[in-house]
């Protein structure tokens, strides 16, 4: 009997993959960030909203991952944005081959962006295991899903830079406790971002929008990854 | 929930390791899976039990090293003996600021393998080994 060590991550064909795309983002200059949420949460509204804003002044593309439908790359692509669809078959995540196979098929239609936004398969728990390449993870949180999700979710709003509470218009029809979730999110990303904000109304969405921009100022002035959002 | 696919990468990760060793089969795939790393130790083993099957790593255990996310202070360093689930914002201890820090651990630490007897030995009973 022959005991070898290892000492390999399970994950490391993906994060190789990752490296990869992260470097490709560094050339270019694209800062890319991968959404994270349960289904429903407002990913592609507050992106519907975030790309009338911006797309005026900045270069914007979309990769939508979803289990099924071309429904969300649709809907980016009215608002006039390049977007591609990744379909994962019943896939709870994305993975970082599948984001390099699809840049690859739009034959740069995706590359040389300003920012490039990943919007994950709505799931609080997968995702956040798998590398994209990203500058950092944002995770979304919409009003009516309750204000005990971060503890219940302690990885993804550990890891996530920011944290977006989504749907406040919301705020007076549903019992929501706001001040636990900030505490909740300041406990578990002492360092993160936590913005509020309605796609709606266009509440919080200065804040949201300025995030972004600063962060893609940050990576253009060559601020470590890390510090982008903080 | 892609427990499955985790499975499938680790089988694969343990035939590598194993690739060069010739004829025998691996017993034990040991593993670290940390707390923050979105995977369930009890449906990996399902999983990997499901993946054995018909194989040669057929009844081959799989063993989980369960490692915990931990809450660390700046000054006064981890705190001991987190509950699971229970998370704290400041150091009991000095009230400074607490990070989360490990528990994303997901990684084959090891694997048991068992060499067939050369059969040049077995030709000759009792030869030397």
């Amino acid at each position: 009997m022959t005991e070898i060590d290892v000492k390999q991550k399970v994950l490391a064909a993906n994060a190789a993959a990752a490296a990869g795309l992260r470097e490709t983002f560094a050339r270019t200059g694209t800062l890319v960030v991968n959404l994270i949420s349960s289904p429903g949460s407002g990913k592609t509204t507050l992106l519907e909203k975030t790309v009338a804003v911006l797309k005026g002044s900045l270069s914007l593309g979309g990769l939508e991952g979803d289990i099924a439908t071309e429904r969300d790359a649709e809907r980016l692509r009215k608002m006039g944005i390049p977007a591609r669809q990744i379909l994962t078959g019943g896939s709870c995540h994305l993975d970082a081959r599948q984001v390099e196979r699809a840049l690859a098929d739009e034959g740069g239609r995706l590359s040389n962006l300003d920012i490039l936004f990943i919007e994950n398969v709505g799931n609080l728990i997968c995702p956040t295991s798998y590398d994209l390449g990203e500058d950092f993870k944002i995770v979304l949180l919409s009003v009516t899903e309750g204000e005990d999700k971060p503890f219940k979710y302690p990885a993804i709003f550990s890891k996530a830079a920011v944290t977006v509470v989504t749907k406040i218009d919301l705020l007076p029809y549903v019992p929501f406790d706001l001040a636990a979730v900030r505490e909740q999110v300041a406990t578990l990303a002492p360092d993160g971002r936590l913005v509020e904000v309605s796609a709606t109304s266009g509440a919080g969405m200065d804040a949201w929008l300025s995030l972004l921009t600063d962060a893609l100022a940050k990576k253009r002035a060559g601020v470590p990854a890390a510090g982008v959002a903080s | 929930m892609h427990e499955m696919g985790v499975a499938a990468e680790v089988r694969r990760i343990a035939r590598q390791a194993v690739a060069d060793r010739g004829p025998g089969r691996i017993t034990c795939v040991r593993l670290a899976v940390g707390d923050l790393a979105a995977i369930e130790p009890e449906l990996l083993k399902y999983a990997w039990e499901a993946l054995v099957v018909g194989t040669p790593e057929e009844g081959a255990a799989l063993e989980v090293d369960w490692r915990p996310a931990t809450q660390t202070c700046r000054i006064c360093g981890d705190l001991p003996g987190r509950a699971p689930g229970s998370w704290l914002r400041i150091c009991p201890r000095c009230g400074g600021i607490l990070s989360v820090t490990g528990g994303d651990d997901l990684d084959v630490l090891q694997v048991v393998f068992e060499e067939e007897d050369n059969p040049a030995d077995r030709a000759v009973p009792g030869g030397a080994r």
